[in-house]
């Protein structure tokens, strides 16, 4: 025979989010905000029958949104005879679009490349995403194929506005953020509804709609500076499920039409890792290198000082030398007066 | 597959609740430690899960969570035998959908994983974000990831790592100096974009990590790889200090740190006048840091020793010397002068 649950314990958290999940599928035709509050373990401890329940109740709105970020499809019901009510809305959980669909199976192999998949993510909410999407799928009981061995594959978004974007996304909220646009010395104010966020060429991009150009922009996570905030509206979710996949076609497609030219010195650290990923010009020790933004690619070159020579185009030859002259004149031998501590302590 | 401990928080804590019922109502009587094994958790999680299980359930008819509205299993199996046999379900019986991030989490992962040679089966990953699509509450967030062309130099280096033998390759170090190298190849990494090949390098007689965009002439080789499972625990960082290491004051943005994350920059105080902080960085020899600092014009300054600035100095002058030499060419339109 169980112990009592009306012994008195503190409810956990987990108990009672448990509690509500299993009263909300539990019922056809909803709860109401009054019936949880006063039935509900969790609740029911802490509910003052005629009293005040303002912080009850805002724990209640709390745990409704916690409740359906984990993907649990928590339901309000209007009531008909008192539509815009408050009061009368009901509440449940369809057990229909909660449990998973009955035709979906993963074979012993698929297990273990979601497995591997979940791994991708090391860091940031989308390894916490991950690591509970594999408890949700251990709970099928499929046992894993052996894992390949010897890979550590990993993502990584070190741009702080990753984070805010990708939860706006997710919720269907309109971002600002200052935007360093490539060639551009001052950051400007952007309001984008965003629509993607993409990794292309070892880079992270949001594709969203800028509201006002009213139009598709593309953004390089790592030219956002300083804070991503929402800002009141909303955007409807996108009809189209296709958006990331085109904005990674949008990206191939300047990065195919836009190329340069190269020469790496022969044995350089520059020519064994640029002609891995261009193909050989025209000319001994020449390549062709493929890019999306010219600037990116200057700082790129810059760093290999002397072992590039920028051929084409002049723009990028002109980026890389206006970097490698300013490089040198700030570390030119006598620093300036801003550079030197006033302490003696070197 | 992930030994680092994780917080778990109350969301991590109701799922695990959710995801654990129908596993128990799918196996008549499991010990603990197998539930523990199979989800990877530890067996004092598991127990706490299945106490708070077995004294849940709906309020019911009468709104007193009586037995017959509660979970139940069978307590003397559970506190004799550690065993766990579900003898009354409320309300689920099924597994969870995802969540629509969770789902463009494990989406994107498939995506980044597809580039693999192993994982060539296009059609196989397809399938399977298809169902993760279908499986998942709400339309999965637009989360993407483009296929990168796979390096054949991953797929040499896992041949080795399965066959347990040695690699050997051609290896620029940043000081631009070109060694062979013969290496117990134990892991291939990867940093979005960028792959490590993790091993123990005969040359140094040490655990080293190796850019694989910085080999030539690699192949895989007869010779057997040393055993070093039980000898060797790869750290978590790619990269390591050592004691004979430099230390280097740069400065710089405070939002620009994000971009030295692999040289674990430590600031050394708050911004001063300029809105640019100080901060120190440890490395092994100047040749690194001062690609780096070339690639970061206008960013980062080398602020002392004045050895390291004058390396960064060096460097980018023999650079602008390329460009000033060769201004004669008609390549180009440079415009002369500074910037």
């Amino acid at each position: 025979m169980s112990p009592t649950p009306d012994q008195p314990h503190p409810v956990t958290v987990e108990e009672r989010l448990f509690s509500l999940v299993l009263a909300l599928i539990a019922t056809q035709i909803g709860l109401t905000k009054a019936e949880i509050l006063s039935t509900v373990q969790g609740y029911r401890q802490r509910f003052q029958v005629g009293g005040d329940n303002a912080s009850l109740e805002r724990q209640f709105e709390r745990d409704k949104d916690d409740i359906r970020e984990l993907g649990i499809p928590l339901e309000t019901i209007e009531s008909p005879d008192d539509p815009g009510s408050n009061h009368h809305l009901r509440y449940r959980i369809p057990k229909g679009l909660y449990d998973l669909p009955a035709d979906i199976t993963f074979s012993s192999d698929e297990i273990m490349l979601l497995k591997l998949a979940a791994t991708v993510w090391r860091e940031g909410s989308l390894s916490a995403e991950s690591r509970r999407a594999l408890t949700k799928l251990n709970s099928l009981g499929i046992e894993s194929t052996d894992p390949i061995i010897g890979y550590a594959p990993s993502l990584r978004a070190r741009e702080a506005s990753f984070e805010p974007l990708s939860k706006a996304m997710d919720r269907g909220q309109i971002v600002a953020f200052l935007y360093l646009k490539p060639g551009e010395s001052a950051p400007r104010r952007r309001v984008v509804a965003p629509l993607a966020v993409v990794l292309h060429e070892g880079r992270w991009h949001l594709y969203g709609t800028d509201q006002d150009a009213d139009a598709p922009r593309t953004f390089l996570l790592s030219r956002i500076v300083g804070a991503v905030v929402t800002v009141p509206g909303s955007t409807p979710a996108p009809a189209d499920d296709g958006l990331g996949q085109r904005a990674l076609a949008e990206l191939d497609a300047l990065w195919r039409a836009q190329v340069a030219l190269i020469t790496a010195q022969p044995g350089s650290d520059a020519a064994v890792r640029l002609s891995k990923r261009g193909t050989p010009g025209a000319g001994s020790d020449s390549v062709e290198l493929h890019y999306t933004d010219l600037n990116i690619l200057a700082d790129e070159l810059a760093g290999y000082g002397p072992e590039v020579l920028v051929r084409s185009p002049a723009a990028l030859r002109d980026a890389v030398l206006t970097r490698l002259r300013q490089v040198r004149d700030d570390h030119a031998p006598h620093p300036t007066s801003s550079d030197a501590p006033t302490g003696g302590d070197r | 597959m992930n030994a680092k401990p994780v917080a778990f928080g109350a969301s991590d804590k109701l799922t695990f609740l959710l995801s654990l019922v129908p596993f128990l109502m799918d196996h008549d009587s499991v010990s603990v430690s197998a539930v523990a094994a199979h989800f990877g958790v530890s067996e004092e999680r598991v127990r706490d899960a299945v106490n708070l299980i077995a004294l849940s359930g709906v309020p019911g008819e009468t709104r007193q969570y009586l037995h017959g509205d509660l979970f139940d299993i069978q307590w003397d199996e559970f506190e004799n035998n550690d065993t766990i046999v579900l003898t009354h379900l409320v309300a689920i019986d099924d597994s969870p959908r995802f969540s629509a991030r969770e789902a463009a989490a494990l989406i994107a992962g498939l995506q980044y994983l597809s580039a693999l040679p192993e994982n060539g089966d296009r059609d196989a990953i397809a399938s399977l974000m298809a169902k993760l699509t279908r499986s998942s509450t709400g339309a999965p967030s637009q989360l993407a990831v483009s296929r990168t062309d796979s390096d054949v130099a991953i797929s040499v280096i896992q041949g080795a790592v399965r066959a347990g033998t040695q690699v050997e390759f051609d290896y620029l170090n940043a000081r631009g100096t070109a060694e062979h190298r013969c290496v117990d190849p134990l892991r291939i990494e990867s940093v979005d974009n960028d792959w490590y090949l993790r091993g123990w390098c005969h040359l140094r007689e040490a655990m080293r990590t190796f850019r694989l965009d910085r080999m030539s002439a690699l192949r895989s080789t007869d010779a057997p790889a040393d055993d070093h499972d039980d000898a060797v625990v790869l750290p978590d960082s790619l990269f390591q200090g050592s004691a004979d290491d430099l230390t280097v004051t740069i400065k710089l943005p405070g939002s620009a740190l994000g971009l030295l994350a692999d040289y674990a920059p430590v600031p050394t105080g708050p911004a001063a006048a300029d809105g640019l902080i100080r901060a120190e960085v440890r490395v092994s020899h100047f040749h690194g840091l001062k690609r780096l600092v070339a690639g970061l014009a206008g960013v980062v300054t080398v602020v002392e020793p004045g050895a390291a600035r004058h390396t960064v100095a060096d460097w980018a002058a023999a650079g602008v010397a390329r460009y000033e030499s060769a201004s004669g060419d008609s390549v180009g339109t440079l415009t002369p002068g500074a910037p």
